[in-house]
């Protein structure tokens, strides 16, 4: 009927009630629209990321989130007195800063609420061009972590007369708590001996700042800092070491035509995950393949082109299998696939080639060849590298990582490695290489199969060394101090750290400590051959760090903190309850990602950049005119003001206990290294002692000084303000840098030597004599003057020189067991959870060291949206058909053994949640050992003070524990529950009646594992030998039982059957040459003479 | 001003109010009772008027058994009745200060109090009639008033409206729900309202053809 006849709607003008009666009038003009047309807010930005300009940062009006969902202004309008439902406006200054929670720093900013001067929430920092104004869920979980109600107050110190682990603390204040520990460090560094240089131990978890812990037992002239590298990423270090002088690769992901990664780490965790995964994202997005080498499916493999899953352990043949078609095929051109260009010029094969000795005698002798090159040009070199590569053969890969049915992926793998040509881009870390022993030789291997590709030369979408894209200054801040220049280096060797077994260990070999400590007959037996090591330490001092929970053979941590004689003081800077907190004399509360001033600065693409980790409230405060009383003290201060609570930092602390308790009167010699040049009373501050430090950086430094003129201190203005800053982009084929040479100087690394005491060696290099040492300054190619690698040829080395002459020649170059009979010969390269060592069908290779996205080893349990999406995520991952095989359903607890294969001897086991599934291969299980944390009481009270300190509330439950030197026991008790008790920062926290998980996310499996030292790089192998079995009746998940006596005697094998430890010939403790980070050491400290 | 023309406005406020109202909340006794004694409204549901359920259920019940099950079939569950839905291209809604019909109603300063219609958006169907509605009642005070210039202004806000606007997506909801309309009610309603819309829109494009004379077409 269309259309009707107008006249037919006219019918509408004699309804009987009019319009206006039968409208719903939900039309009305109000003041809501005027504040819309007066207002300048974005409702819906048009991307995800969108940021306000920085200009606009100190004073930056944003609707409120809670009411924007309400549908913005434009709706609601703006609220004020005659628009009351409008939406509300906050009014910010937003303060850069730079995430915490894991080691890739991520730019972060600080919404600080000018009107309650609190934060809203964190979100990225545009101006960081590695995150590029990204974060992870980490990163966000930020504002839960600050204002967890779980938060320790104030400084608590263990109550006197109670013993530690008892539970029973007090309050403290900053101010006593450093003059106790500041006393008993004076009194230990007054003595003076050389045992004294080696009882203090600063035990930094991840640092994520670059060289500011490393200042603090440096200044004190201590050989006395301990890493947790080597239960991180000691065995990608040391093939990394060996191959440039450098500590880890640095990918360029964005441009490479191959992702090819070894483990989920970059793109879903770990390093520099965010970072890394958004450039591994816009390379696939343009057409790059990417492949994963994990015996689990990760996030990372799940959406890989191609996921292979190894034997773990075993990837070192995969590699050489590579290397060898390399070597041996042509292209479809007939044309070479080895990268000779690359690999001839900037590879050491002269060096081999020249050695003869050597190759007679461990090649030759121990078989890898048959017959001596017959000269030593570069075509030889080739032709034995065919012949020394030819036995890893794909039938032979097949059977070694145990890839049968797999022929196809191994020539997918090929064709993706073949057609990114010199554009393939890594990141060997963590994974095999810290999992195994032998896992150092995975990165060898790995760094072969780029290095033939001319994939590491550090080109465009290939892959370099981390050295040259990253910044290190925060230990640099001299010029600020009295001292105004560097301590001078440290005269010690402390064999805590560094014990004489391992003398390439990369590096402290920190899981082991308390053994150590606590191994009387190893002690004497290094005193009789002339070694001078402390039976005790006087002064602990984990900073945010936790290595009860977090290391191997825990009970064994908990033995030697509870020893008194053995550890005489102990402190935990820490910004949460831990496990190790518990047994320590002090928890001094610090700072998370807002909270602490921190240089980092992280190489996870081709550039050079700084950034800078603030005291956000602090900022903001002084951005509003606060001043703090003491300038020194400005971020204790601060958060004392504003509500934080007694909340400190080490970049305030440490200049503060030095400067007024440890050495008060300067006779140490440490404090000038500590107080201001411009107030010598005091100690410096984070303004002197930042600018002073990143003022090192001529561009910065250039655009600083010209944006802040009137400022004091510009350049830390500058990174106060933006919170980032990227020194130098396109950093690329740096090796082939020029170095500048004039009429009389030759210039290398910042300092220049005379020409005439420039000497020229066969293979090209330029060595000086310094300090009685030769050093390698550059490599001379055709008629230029290069910089070259770190190394000491200034080439990469496929021959490490050094390593055969410290013992080890039979692996100074890439091999491998090439059939079972080498399996016990070279023992060293082989992992403890081969496949060799499984006999029945309940004997399993444990997958322990993946870590899980949304947690970071001990530093999620704080933040209740991590531990809410962490729940039950951490089960054992079983392959389906074994566990079909045992009986095995989902869900079933089970019983997991785990044994040595070095000893023989058992751990114990730990209870755990079964999962059978087709992500993990055959064989192999999988159980991350991030999760499972525990607390021994809900809550401790503090007399005097109203409300109970909970513990870990939002993601511990409560257990028992029993340990009595030889066994011990945990077992759960209670789960977490909803909270009424929460006293401070209720607005942050309205929802914690809603906690509905029990926090049983995992066993303390760490405890459980042994400590497996690497004989060479020293990294615990984390990987462990398991035997399953059903749960028995009175097992719940969660329970472990460890007889950490007989892990006692674990460790003791790994070191006396595997170790090659310095003997009499030697003369020093280490290649002086190859990197010992941290504290500087002279000459006369490397120097040893050990009995016979 | 002429009669005719004056009533023409009031119908066509009238008839935007009752279909907003309408296609905005269920009917209640109350209402329905009203378009029942009225013939005129009646009438533009003829189908509704002769059918046999009206007499086997006393209004209460006809409402709650049938009319505001197929109300909230047609425009509450299944089918979609705003803008966005039909002209984006990801078919998504914009239920925030950024949809741009929103951003009309703030231009004129009208602030649309969204609770009090139980619509998710500003651009559902009813809200764009009621609007009309608001147009053409202010169109009426100028014609009473004597300021044709401002009414012309306001007729053309009203033929862009419809144009840009409800025209680009009306028809074809209504469409849909004539054809799945369970109940005659709402089926004379879909097509009551599809017809006049198409039919208004035809007057304001012969009034704009006259440059906006009202007098001109009553000649």
């Amino acid at each position: 009927m269309y259309l009707q006849s107008r006249r037919t709607f006219l019918k509408g003008a004699a309804f009987s009630v009019a319009g206006v009666a039968i409208a719903k009038g939900v039309f009305a003009t109000d003041a809501a629209a005027e504040s819309v047309t007066n207002s300048k807010f974005t409702n819906t930005p048009d991307t995800l990321s969108f940021y306000p300009p920085q200009s606009e940062w100190d004073n930056f009006q944003e609707l409120d989130g809670a009411d924007w969902k309400r549908g913005g202004i434009e709706r609601h309008g703006v609220r004020s007195e005659e628009n009351p439902d409008g939406i509300q406006v906050n009014n910010y200054t937003i303060v850069p800063t730079v995430c915490s929670n894991c080691e890739a720093g991520c730019g972060l900013t600080a919404w600080v609420n000018k009107d309650t001067m609190t934060v809203r929430k964190y979100m990225g920092n545009p101006l960081h061009t590695g995150s590029r104004g990204r974060n992870c869920a980490k990163g966000y979980a930020v504002t839960s972590q600050m204002y967890d109600p779980d938060r320790i107050p104030f400084p608590l110190k263990r109550a006197p007369g109670s013993k530690r682990g008892e539970g029973k603390w007090v309050r403290t204040t900053w101010d006593d708590a450093m003059a106790e520990i500041g006393k008993k460090m004076h009194d230990t560094l007054k003595k003076g001996d050389e045992i004294s240089k080696k009882q203090i131990i600063y035990h930094v978890g991840r640092p994520n700042e670059n060289g500011f812990g490393h200042r603090v037992p440096h200044s004190m002239g201590v050989d006395g800092y301990n890493s947790h590298t080597n239960i991180c990423s000691a065995g990608a270090r040391q093939g990394t070491i060996q191959w440039a002088n450098d500590d880890r690769n640095s990918p360029d992901w964005a441009n490479a035509r191959l992702i090819f990664l070894q483990s989920s780490h970059a793109a879903d965790a770990g390093h520099y995950f965010q970072q890394s995964a958004g450039l591994i994202a816009d390379a696939r997005k343009r057409g790059a393949k990417m492949v994963v080498l994990d015996p689990r499916m990760s996030n990372s493999a799940g959406m890989a082109d191609l996921w292979i899953p190894c034997w773990p352990g075993t990837e070192t043949a995969l590699y050489l299998y590579l290397a060898n078609r390399v070597l041996h095929e042509k292209d479809i051109n007939g044309t070479d696939l080895v990268n000779h260009e690359f690999f001839k010029e900037w590879v050491n094969w002269d060096r081999l080639m020249a050695n003869r000795e050597y190759i007679e005698k461990h090649m030759l002798g121990n078989g890898y060849i048959s017959k001596m090159p017959k000269d030593d040009s570069y075509e030889s070199f080739i032709e034995m590298m065919k012949e020394l590569y030819s036995p890893y053969t794909k039938e032979f890969v097949i059977k070694e990582c145990k890839l049968e049915g797999m022929d196809h992926k191994l020539d997918a793998l090929w064709e993706m490695y073949i057609d990114a040509g010199d554009k393939i881009a890594t990141y060997l870390w963590r994974a095999g290489p810290i999992a195994h022993r032998g896992g150092w030789m995975i990165t060898r291997a790995g760094f072969l199969t780029l290095a033939l590709r001319g994939a590491l030369r550090g080109d465009i979408g290939g892959t370099s060394f981390h050295h040259w894209h990253e910044i290190s200054v925060a230990g640099k801040g001299d010029k600020s101090t009295v001292a105004g220049e560097r301590p001078a280096k440290v005269d010690v060797w402390n064999e805590i750290p560094w014990p004489p077994e391992y003398p390439l260990s990369s590096y402290e070999m920190s899981h082991i400590m308390p053994h150590l400590l606590m191994d009387d007959a190893w002690h004497e037996k290094w005193t009789k051959k002339g070694l001078k090591i402390p039976k005790s330490i006087a002064v602990y001092m984990p900073r945010m760090y936790n290595p009860v929970w977090i290391n191997p053979d825990g009970f064994r941590w908990i033995e030697a903190l509870k020893r008194e004689d053995k550890i005489e003081l102990s402190f935990n800077l820490s910004p949460t309850w831990s496990e190790t907190n518990w047994y320590c004399d002090y928890v001094l509360p610090v700072g998370l990602a807002g909270e602490r001033n921190d240089q980092q600065s992280t190489p996870s693409k081709p550039e050079q950049r700084i950034e800078f980790r603030q005291a956000v409230l602090r900022v903001a405060a002084e951005k509003a005119g606060w001043k703090a009383k003491d300038p020194s003290r400005a971020t204790l201060e601060a958060h004392m003001k504003f509500g934080l609570g007694e909340i400190w930092e080490e970049s305030e602390f440490w200049p503060n206990i030095m400067v007024h308790h440890v050495d008060p009167d300067g006779s140490l010699g440490i404090r000038k290294y500590w107080a201001s040049k411009k107030d010598p009373s005091r100690a410096v501050t984070v303004p002197e002692y930042f600018d002073a430090a990143m003022s090192l950086l001529p561009r910065l430094k250039e655009t600083a000084t010209k944006m802040y003129k009137n400022e004091e201190f510009p350049v830390y203005a500058y990174m106060r303000d933006h919170g980032a800053w990227t020194e130098k982009t396109n950093v690329y084929k740096p090796q082939e840098e020029e170095l500048k040479v004039d009429s009389e100087y030759v210039y290398a690394h910042g300092k220049k030597y005379p020409k005439n005491e420039v000497k020229k060696d066969k293979f090209g290099a330029l060595w000086i004599e310094h300090d009685g040492r030769e050093h390698s300054i550059g490599l001379v190619k055709d008629d230029k003057i290069l910089a070259g690698f770190h190394t000491r040829s200034k080439k990469l080395e496929f021959f490490s020189e050094w390593f055969a002459e410290w013992k080890w020649p039979e692996y100074a170059i890439p091999v491998y067991p090439r059939n079972e009979g080498e399996y016990k010969k070279m023992e060293h390269l082989v992992t403890q959870v081969h496949h060799s060592f499984m006999k029945a069908d309940n004997e399993f290779a444990l997958n322990t060291v993946f870590r899980l996205p949304y947690n970071i080893h001990t530093r999620s349990v704080n933040s209740k949206h991590l531990m809410e999406i962490s729940q039950n995520h951490n089960p054992v991952w079983i392959y389906t058909k074994d566990a079909e095989k045992l009986g095995i359903k989902r869900g079933d607890p089970i019983r997991v053994k785990v044994t040595d294969t070095v000893s023989g001897l058992d751990s114990g086991y730990f209870v755990a949640m079964a999962v059978p599934t087709e992500a993990t291969r055959p064989g192999v299980l999988a159980c991350s050992h991030h999760a499972g944390r525990w607390r021994l009481k809900e809550s401790v009270d503090i007399p005097g003070f109203e409300h109970p300190l909970t513990i870990m509330g939002v993601g511990a439950p409560t257990y028992e524990m029993t340990n009595d030197g030889k066994v011990g026991t945990l077992k759960p008790t209670g789960g977490l529950h909803a909270r009424h008790d929460v006293w401070q920062f209720k607005e942050y926290n309205k929802d914690l009646d809603n906690i509905w998980w029990d926090g049983l996310s995992g066993s303390w499996q760490n405890a459980v594992a042994p400590s497996h030292p690497d004989p060479i790089a020293g990294n615990h192998a984390w990987h462990l030998k398991v035997i399953i079995e059903k749960a028995q009746a009175d097992d719940k998940i969660g329970d472990i039982v460890v007889n950490y006596a007989n892990n006692f005697k674990v460790y003791q094998a790994w070191r006396d059957q595997l170790t090659r430890p310095l003997d009499h010939n030697d003369t020093e403790r280490r290649p002086w040459f190859i990197k010992r980070p941290a504290v500087p050491l002279s000459k006369k400290a490397y120097e040893v003479h050990i009995k016979a | 001003m002429q009669e005719n023309i004056l009533t023409q406005q009031i119908a066509r406020i009238n008839i935007y109010a009752l279909l907003s109202r309408l296609l905005m909340s269920e009917v209640d006794e109350e209402m329905l009772e009203l378009i029942l004694k009225d013939e005129n409204m009646l009438s533009f549901f003829p189908t509704f008027e002769s059918w046999e359920k009206r007499e086997q259920y006393s209004n209460k019940d006809l409402i709650e058994k049938y009319l505001n099950v197929d109300f909230t079939n047609l425009l509450l569950l299944h089918l979609i009745p705003y803008e966005s839905f039909y002209t984006r291209e990801d078919q998504m809604m914009e239920t925030g200060g950024d949809n741009p019909v929103q951003a009309i109603f703030n231009a004129f300063e009208f602030n649309v109090a969204l609770d009090k219609a139980r619509v998710m958006a500003a651009d559902h169907i009813a809200i764009e009639l009621e609007f009309m509605y608001e147009l053409a009642k202010a169109e009426l005070k100028a014609m009473e008033d004597g300021n044709m210039q401002i009414a012309k202004e306001i007729a053309q806000i009203e033929y862009g409206f419809l144009k840009d606007h409800i025209l680009e997506w009306a028809p074809m909801f209504l469409l849909n729900m004539k054809n799945e309309a369970g109940t005659a009610f709402y089926y004379d309603l879909a097509d009551f309202a599809l017809e006049f819309i198409l039919s208004d829109f035809e007057y304001l494009s012969e009034l704009k053809k006259r440059d906006y004379d009202y007098l001109a077409g009553s000649k």
